[in-house]
Formats: structure tokens, sequence, C-alpha cells
């Protein structure tokens, strides 16, 4: 079985989905991207992920409405919000409502490693 | 008695009465006496109606008087009337006099006979009675004891005097009269006729008098009626007019002979009309004229068209008309014709407000545009990041990942397309030759930024001096855009002055003529600069200075200043703060300098000269 800890990753952005679960596999985790918080609520990786990468403005459900259903689903995962809208009001309301960290993209690898270093240790 | 009435004189100045005595009198006439009395019987038994009237024609003849005649009290006592005359007053039949001040009243007051001469000094209204009398000789009439009435005898000559055997002529009459009143049931018959045409002719004036009363009072109504629809008429700019089909008789209102500006009353003809529907128009008479004769019938119309006044300026006309029939069961049309040029301006104005606001809204929202903008060059460029650091670690990594870095390369490179991809897409979207294409003021369109933003210019404590320059040539361009980038230009200046707490947050906007037909504009502002050595970076796609910034505003609109042919670019200031200048090229013609250059005029040139 594998011990690596699982980072699952939610972005509609398929340029994301391509490049962000190879960097994370480079870092020594278990990675995988979803398109939807749809299509990541209906795969058996919720039980089994460590972490959650997760977009926050996406068509559908957005990423705060995931993680409301997450609490819901008492299904506490450790949450790093990644969004392309440079809001600075964004990040202090996240990071009140329960995220690790919020990262405006494009990050890079050192602020994405300390985000997910925290997330993990918690 | 009432000598006291002013301006009459007394009754006893009127009476001759003791005089009867003293003239010479005549002989007694016993003989006519005898024939007056046998014709009075006869007609009393022949025609009893006429007893009064024959009565007075006796009297007249025995008496050899002007006139003669019976009074009989009414029956409310308050007048006598004059129930028989013979001889000149016979037209006065009817008439009468007032029961307490006239000569029947004297003679029932002190109940004995009485001569009167001139007694219109006295009683007024019988100088009325023509012709005057010299003298009257009155004595009482008595049914069943009681006086009712009087008779009497008038002479108007005053060469006839009554007396002694005259007045005894007129009692014996009398005495016979008083006998056949009372057997005669049509003499109360003829009082209560008389009563009852009195009554029914006061009734009838009474009638008459409520009639008119009422005439006037609908004629007012009718008069108040047309003024309100007059005015409601000349309120609503709405005139009315009817066209009966037959006779082909067109009426105007006064309000549309006024929304015509025709002189009201002139006949309404089409070649009157036509003076002044509008070239281009069908008037609405002209349409209804149209249809009904293409296929008759009753049709209601609605119809716009437009009025060429003389002074060449339009009115717009909104009509309406509905076929109905007059009295005569003809076809007549009613139509109502309002001048909506009024209600026309306002819309066009608002029209006009509205797409101005859309127009400044859109000023306002390159901020919004660079935002949204932003988003989309932020996926790919953090894919490319990404990428870049998985590279980097497989490359690093013992082995090197060859074969991963090499296929991480490739997609930073896909990354790196799909961010120019975007910004492509924002020059295509700057560089949109559309019609907007227009003379643009540059003094003009940089106070309306200025306008726009004096709110936030006042919150950040700048102090703004504009120095524009008299009779700047126009340039041509989309006047949006280029508002779009004076807005960013200030608020890039703004914004670089935000720290600063030691000097004056000064910011001077100027607009002047350049050599070679060109006009500048340069924002300069006491900022905190820039710490690069190379100021054009400044105008590079996401270059910024700013922490929340894109580095896509000067970007942007550098891309909108080289489309209109001209240049942007920034120096430094010999003080602090740095210096954004436009040059554009002006409109190049002679006339130029006017507002009023004909746009087409300009565009067609611009668009010769291969322009944008």
């Amino acid at each position: 079985m594998d011990t690596r800890p699982l980072i699952s990753v939610v972005d509609d952005d398929e340029s994301v989905r391509e490049s962000l679960p190879d960097l994370l596999k480079e870092f020594g985790f278990e990675a995988q991207a979803f398109s939807s918080a749809e299509e990541f609520l209906a795969s058996d990786s919720v039980g089994q992920t460590s972490c959650l990468l997760l977009d926050v403005a996406m068509p559908g459900m957005t990423g705060p409405d995931l993680k409301r259903e997450l609490t819901i689903r008492r299904r506490e995962i450790p949450i790093v919000f990644i969004t392309a809208h440079r809001d600075e009001n964004v990040r202090p309301r996240l990071i009140a409502q329960g995220a690790v960290e919020c990262l405006f993209k494009p990050f890079t690898e050192t602020d994405l490693l300390e985000a997910l270093n925290a997330a993990l240790h918690t | 008695m009432e000598a006291s009435i002013p301006g009459t004189v007394p009754l006893e100045a009127l009476l001759l009465t003791d005089e009867l005595r003293n003239r010479p009198s005549r002989a007694p006439q016993h003989e006519e006496e005898n024939r007056a009395l046998v014709a009075l019987t006869s007609a009393l038994a022949d025609s009893p109606q006429t007893i009064l009237q024959t009565l007075a024609d006796e009297v007249l003849a025995i008496l050899d008087a002007g006139s003669a005649g019976l009074s009989l009290l009414t029956k409310d006592k308050k007048r006598f009337y004059w129930a028989a005359i013979a001889g000149a007053w016979r037209p006065h039949i009817g008439g009468g006099t007032p029961r307490d001040f006239g000569p029947c009243g004297d003679v029932l007051d002190h109940n004995i006979p009485m001569l009167f001469t001139h007694w219109e000094r006295r009683y007024h209204y019988l100088s009325m009675a023509l012709p005057l009398a010299d003298e009257g000789l009155l004595v009482p009439f008595y049914v069943n004891g009681e006086a009712v009435g009087t008779i009497w005898a008038i002479a108007h000559s005053n060469s006839r005097k009554f007396d002694a055997e005259d007045l005894r002529l007129l009692e014996s009459m009398g005495r016979f009269a008083s006998a056949a009143y009372q057997s005669v049931d049509s003499i109360e018959n003829l009082k209560s006729e008389i009563t009852a045409r009195e009554k029914a002719e006061i009734e009838l004036r009474e009638l008459t008098d409520s009639l008119e009363a009422q005439v006037q009072v609908r004629t007012r109504e009718l008069r108040r009626s047309e003024a309100l629809l007059a005015e409601a008429q000349r309120l609503s700019s709405t005139g009315s007019f009817s066209w009966r089909v037959a006779t082909d008789e067109i009426t105007w209102s006064e309000q549309l002979y006024r929304i015509y500006e025709l002189e009201p009353g002139m006949p309404v003809t089409l070649q009157l009309i036509r003076t002044r529907v509008h070239p281009g128009d069908v008037s609405l008479i002209e349409r209804m004229k149209m249809v009904h004769s293409a296929q008759g019938g009753a049709n209601d119309f609605e119809w716009q068209y437009r009025l060429l006044m003389p002074d060449h300026s339009i009115k717009y006309m909104h009509a309406v008309a509905h076929a109905t029939h007059d009295q005569d069961d003809q076809l007549e049309y009613i139509a109502a014709v309002q001048d909506v040029t009024a209600r026309r301006l306002a819309e066009e104005a608002a029209d006009k407000a509205r797409s101005e606001l859309s127009r400044v809204a859109r000023v306002m929202s390159l901020g919004a545009l660079t935002a949204s903008i932003a988003h989309e060059v932020n996926q790919p460029l953090s894919g490319i990041m990404t990428n870049a650091s998985t590279c980097l670690r497989m490359l690093d990594a013992d082995p090197p990942n060859v074969h991963g870095a090499r296929e991480t390369a490739r997609r930073t490179i896909r990354d790196g397309h799909r961010a120019t991809e975007v910004i492509t897409r924002l020059r295509t979207l700057f560089t949109k030759k559309d019609d907007t294409t227009e003379s643009v003021d540059l003094n003009e369109a940089t106070r309306e930024v200025i306008a726009l933003s004096l709110n936030e210019l006042q919150r950040n404590g700048v102090s703004l001096r504009p120095e524009l320059a008299d009779n700047l040539p126009l340039v041509t361009g989309d006047r949006v855009q280029l508002q779009q980038v004076i807005m960013n230009l200030l608020r890039n200046a703004l914004e670089s002055m935000n720290g600063v707490e030691d000097r004056t947050r000064q910011l001077l906007i100027k607009t002047e003529r350049e050599e070679g037909a060109r006009v500048c504009l340069s924002v300069q502002d006491a900022g905190v600069g820039f710490e690069i050595d190379n100021l054009d970076r400044l105008f590079e796609a996401f270059y910024t200075t700013k922490s929340d910034g894109m580095g896509m505003g000067l970007s942007v609109s550098r891309s909108i200043i080289e489309n209109h042919q001209g240049r942007l670019w920034a120096t430094r200031n010999d003080g602090p703060g740095v210096t954004f200048s436009i040059s554009i090229p002006c409109v190049t013609r002679t006339t130029t300098d006017e507002n009023n250059v004909d746009r087409n005029t300009i565009s067609e040139k611009q668009r010769a000269a291969g322009g944008i």
C-alpha cells in the first residue's frame, strides 16, 4: 500500500490539472486531478486525500461550496485554495473560514511547498 | 291723500268734481238714454258675454266722450283691470291701474263720482296711456251694494267739458250695468277668464324666462366645454379635424391651425396642407384619401409624419383617425393630430444621455477589464511556472528524468502560447475598426475624465492643475479609447503619489500643439518614480510595480495610442516623479480649428490616407 500522502487537485483549468500533479509527484506526494468539485465528490479519493488544492472560482460548485459540503460530510480535509483572481480581500476571508492558505496564480514552488507543509502538519 | 309722494301733485289738485254743478248743463237726454238702455237690454238678451263692451260703446256714444270703459277689481283686490274700453283707449283693453294709487281707487275710497283733469300729473303711469285725458269722469260700480269697479268716460280735448247731465247719464248706465253684472254669469266667467289669462300670461312669461335662463346656462356650459376642449387641445398640443367623405369637406380645429402655423379659418385644401407637410412624408389626410380611394369602407388610422415649417424646423406628428357617421348617416372621419415634437426631442435627448452613460461606464471599466484579462493570463502563467519547476526537478534528479523534463518543457511552451493568445485577443479588442472613429477634442475628452476622477483626486489629497491649450486642433479616433488611456495615466499618477507625504501631491495635465501637425497630452506626477533604468519597460505586458497590478494598463494604453498613429512614452521629471506623454497627429485640414468639422469628410479623408 502506498504510504505517500495523496494530494488532490480540483481545478477547471486544464494547464493546472496537467502541470500541478507532476510537480506534486516530484515533491514526493501522490497526486490526482479533478476538473470539478462534483467529480471529486463522486470519486473514492475523498476518504484518502490528505490535502486538497482547490480552485476558488469554478463553473457549478465553487471551491468554498466544496469546502462546506465536506464539512457537512464530516470529511475535514486541509484545504489550500488556489486562484487566478488576485483579490487581496479574498485571502484573509478564506483563511478565516478555515482554509490553510490561499495562493494566487502564478505561485512559486516555494510558496506551494510551504502551504502543503502547513496543511499536512495541522 | 298721498300728497307726500315726491314729484306728484295732491289728489285735490286733480279734481274738478265741484265744477260739475257750476258748469252750464245741457238738457236731459232722456231719449238718448232710453235708446242706450234698450240697446243694453237687447245686448243682455242676445250676447251677454259682450255686455260690458256694449256698455262701454253706449257710454262713449251717449256722453260723446273720447274714450269710455269699465274697470273691475281683480280677485286679489290689488289692481283694477280694464275689462272693456271703447274709443281712443280701446287698444289698452287688458291694462289697468293699481288699487291703492289711481283714479279708480280714489273713487272707491270716497265712494263718490269724481271728475279728474290731467291725472297723469299725480299718476305718472297714466302718461303712458295715450292720448292723454284732459278730463276723466268716473262713477263707482256696485255689485250687491259693494263697489267692485268704476265706469268712466274721458275727454281727450279741452273743447269737451263734462257736466251734470253727463254725470247723471253715467250713473244711470252704471246702475243698469250693476244689474246686468249681477245677472250675467258670463261676467264672472269673464273675470276668471281674464284672471286665468293673466295667470297664464305670467306662467308663460315665467316659463319663457326660465327657458331663456336654461338656454343661457346651456350656452355658457357649451362655451365652457368648447373653451375646455380648446384649452385641452392647446395643452396637449393636439389638434383635431373632421373629413366628410361625401362632400370632401375638411374642418380643422383652431389648435390644428396653430400646430400647422396657419391662419385660423383658412379654407383647408390638400395644397395648403402640402405647404407644411415634409416633402418626404405623407400626411394623415393624404393617407386616408389614398386608402379610401383604394379600398373604400370605414377604416381606423394611426399615422406618423413630419411637418417642415417655413423656418426649416421639423415637427413630428402622431395622428389617429376614426370612422363614424354624421347625423345624415354620411361617412365622416374624426381625427386627432398630436404634435409630439417635444416628446421626440426628449426621447432623443434621453437616448443620447443613455449612450453617454454607457460610454462613461466603458471609460471607467478599463480597470475591470484588466482584472478579467489578468485572470485569463494568470491561468497559463501558473502552468508555465509549475511546469518549469517540475522540469528543473526532473533534470536535477539522479538519474535525470530527461523524458519527463522534455515533456514538461513542451507543456511550458504550450502554456506560453496560450498566454500570448490572450494578449493577441486583447490587442484585437482594442484595434477593432468599428464606427467609433470621430473628431475628438482632446481638451474636452480630458475635462470629462477629470470630472469622472474628481472624487478620487480629492480622496487622495491630490491637487490637479490642468493646462489645456486654447484652439487645440482636433484629432481623429475613438473617443472612448483615448479617454481610457487618459484615465489610466491619471490613475497611475494618482497611485504613484500615494505614499508621498513630504511634498504637495501635484498632478499636471497639459495639452499643447506640436510641430508637424500633432497634438501632445502629458500627465506629470510628483510620485515615487520607477527604480528601473529603461522606462520603456513600463509598457511591456505584465510589467508591474504595484503589488496588486497586472502590468496591463500601460501596455494596453500604448496599443491604443499606436493604433491612433501616435506615441506613448514616459520621461523622468527634473524633480520627483514621472511624466507620461501622448503625441497624436491632428486632422490636417485648414478648417481643423473649427469644432463643427464635417465628420464624414474627415473619416473619408482618413480612410483614403489609409488611416485607422
